[in-house]
C-alpha cells in the first residue's frame, strides 16, 4: 500500500512538473474557461440578477468544459514518444498508476475551480466569502469526480485516431450527476439553503467520487492494454 | 563514453535448476485481421545475447513487445524466468528492461528527473535511487547536461538516455528494439559494452536490429524472423522448439550440430 502510495504521488508529481513546465497549454485552458464565463455572460445579457441566478450552472458548465481540455492534456503527455506503453512497463499496480494520474487531474480541476469561482464572483457579481465552506467541499468533491472520470475516460481514448470527438462524447454523459449535484450543491452554498439540500447533494457528488474511483482503478489496466 | 559500465548482477541460486531465461510456444499476434506474428516457438538461457533479425515487417518489434508485456499475444504462450506475464505480470515486470523504438521520455522534464521518476516505479528510493541515477547518467556520457530538459535532447542523446533507463533496475532480460539507431560510434561501441557486462552478469539479451553485421558481431547466437515466422536460430544460445511452423527458406541449412538449428530441426 506504502509503495502503491508512491507511486501515485510520483505519477502526480510528474504530470503536474510537466504541465507547469508546459506553460502554454495550462495557460490557454484557464483563457478558455475565462471566456466561456465571459461568452455565456454575452449570452444571457447584462441582467445582474438573471447572472447570479444562473452563476453555479455557468460555472460548472465552464469547469467542465476546461476540464475536458485538462485531462486529455495529462494523457497526451503520455501518448507522447510512446510514454504511455512505457509507463505500463513497470512493475506497479494498474490502480497506482490511476490513482496518480487522476490526482494530477483532481488537482488540476482544483485549481481551475478556485480561479474560475473568482472569475464568476467578479462577472456575476456574487460573495463567495457567504458560503465558502460548502463552496470549497463542493469544488473539491466535484474536482475529484471529474478527475476520476476523465482519467479512465481519456486514458480509453488517448490512443485512438478521433480522440478529441470521443473523449466528450464518452465523458459528458457519464458525468451528468456531478454536474447536476455540483450545480446545485453551489447554488446552495451562494444563495442559501431554504430547503436543506446541500448535504444531500454534497452526499450524491461523494458517493459519485466514491464509484467513479473504485470503477477507474479496476478497468484502468483494460485501458493500458493495447 | 566509459569503458567500464557496472550491471546489477541478478541473484543467483534462486531455483535449484532455473528455468530458460525465455520460451514461447506458438506465439501469434493480429492486429485486426493482419498477422504481425503467425506463431514463433523457441527458447533461450540466462546469460546470453540473442541477436533478433529480419526484414521490415517480419515481426521482430512485436515479438519484443509480447515479451516485454506491451501487448498480449493473440494466442500462444510466453515463459520469462518460468513466470507467465498473463499470470503473474508484476513479477515478470521486475525482471524484463524494455528499450523501445520510441524511447518513451518526458520532453517537459530533466534526464535526472526522467530517470528519478523510472526509479520510484522500479521501486528504488532515497540514496540507492540518487545514486543508480548518477551511475547510470555517468555510464552515458549525459552527466554534464542531465539538468537540461529533454525536449532539446538530440536523437542519439535520448537514445543514451533510454538505454540509462535500463540501467536504473536489475533486470533478468533485456530487450533493445533498434538501440543501434541515431548513434554515433562512440556510443554504439558502449553499447557492446553494455551487451557484454550484462551477458557477464547472468542477464540474458535480445536484441532486434538491422545492423546484421555488428550484431553477429556480438551475440551468442541469432534468431531470424522473416513474415511472422522463425526460420531460423543460429548458435547455441537461442533453439528454435515444438510447436514452431515449418516454413524455411529452401536455402537455409538443414544439419544440426554445426551450431546451425533450422526450423523444425530441433523437433
Amino acid at each position: 500500500m506504502r509503495r502503491e502510495l508512491g507511486v501515485a504521488l510520483a505519477v502526480a508529481r510528474k504530470d503536474a512538473l510537466a504541465e507547469l513546465r508546459g506553460r502554454h497549454a495550462a495557460v490557454s485552458t484557464v483563457f478558455f474557461a475565462a471566456l466561456v464565463l465571459l461568452l455565456f455572460g454575452f449570452a444571457l445579457g447584462p441582467d445582474a440578477r438573471r447572472l447570479a441566478e444562473a452563476a453555479p450552472g455557468l460555472l460548472w458548465l465552464a469547469l467542465v468544459f476546461a476540464g475536458l481540455l485538462a485531462v486529455a492534456r495529462l494523457h497526451e503527455l503520455e501518448a507522447e514518444d510512446g510514454s504511455l506503453e512505457q509507463l505500463a512497463l513497470y512493475p506497479v499496480s494498474r490502480r497506482a498508476l490511476y490513482a496518480g494520474k487522476a490526482l494530477a487531474a483532481a488537482a488540476a480541476m482544483l485549481l481551475l475551480g478556485a480561479l474560475l469561482t473568482v472569475a464568476v464572483a467578479v462577472l456575476y457579481g456574487l460573495d463567495p466569502a457567504a458560503g465558502w465552506l460548502p463552496l470549497a467541499v463542493t469544488v473539491v468533491l466535484g474536482a475529484v469526480g471529474f478527475g476520476a472520470a476523465g482519467t479512465f475516460y481519456a486514458g480509453l481514448t488517448v490512443r485512438m485516431r478521433a480522440r478529441e470527438v470521443l473523449l466528450p462524447l464518452l465523458l459528458l454523459p457519464v458525468t451528468a450527476p456531478l454536474l447536476l449535484a455540483a450545480v446545485k450543491a453551489t447554488a446552495a452554498a451562494l444563495t442559501g439553503d431554504p430547503f436543506g439540500e446541500l448535504v444531500a447533494w454534497l452526499q450524491l457528488l461523494a458517493a459519485f467520487d466514491v464509484v467513479m474511483l473504485v470503477a477507474g482503478a479496476a478497468a484502468y489496466g483494460f485501458v493500458l492494454e493495447d | 563514453m566509459p569503458q567500464t559500465i557496472y550491471v546489477s548482477p541478478r541473484s543467483r541460486g534462486l531455483f535449484d535448476s532455473p528455468p530458460a531465461a525465455v520460451v514461447t510456444r506458438d506465439v501469434a499476434r493480429l492486429f485486426g485481421e493482419t498477422p504481425a506474428l503467425a506463431g514463433v516457438s523457441f527458447g533461450m538461457d540466462a546469460g546470453r545475447v540473442v541477436g533478433l533479425l529480419g526484414p521490415n515487417g517480419a515481426g521482430k518489434t512485436t515479438l519484443l513487445r509480447i515479451l516485454a508485456t506491451a501487448i498480449r499475444p493473440s494466442w500462444g504462450s510466453v515463459r520469462i524466468d518460468g513466470l507467465d506475464p498473463a499470470v503473474n505480470p508484476i513479477e515478470v515486470r521486475e525482471r524484463v528492461a524494455y528499450l523501445s523504438h520510441a524511447t518513451a521520455l518526458y520532453g517537459d522534464l530533466t534526464a535526472r528527473e526522467n530517470l528519478v521518476f523510472s526509479a520510484t516505479l522500479l521501486g528504488l528510493g532515497g540514496v540507492e535511487s540518487r545514486e543508480r541515477v548518477a551511475a547510470a547518467l555517468a555510464a552515458v556520457d549525459l552527466e554534464g547536461v542531465a539538468d537540461r530538459r529533454v525536449r532539446g535532447y538530440s536523437a542519439g542523446m535520448r537514445r543514451r538516455l533510454g538505454l540509462a533507463r535500463l540501467l536504473l533496475g536489475s533486470p533478468s532480460l533485456v530487450l533493445l528494439d533498434e538501440p543501434y539507431a541515431a548513434l554515433d560510434a562512440d556510443a554504439m561501441g558502449f553499447v557492446d559494452r553494455l551487451l557484454v557486462a550484462w551477458r557477464d552478469a547472468g542477464v540474458a539479451v535480445i536484441v532486434a536490429s538491422h545492423a546484421a553485421d555488428r550484431i553477429a558481431a556480438q551475440a551468442d547466437g541469432t534468431l531470424r524472423l522473416e513474415g511472422g515466422v522463425a526460420v531460423e536460430a543460429r548458435g547455441g544460445a537461442v533453439r528454435l522448439l515444438d510447436g514452431a511452423p515449418a516454413a524455411r527458406p529452401a536455402d537455409q541449412p538443414h544439419a544440426v550440430g554445426d551450431g546451425v538449428l533450422t526450423a523444425g530441426a530441433s523437433r
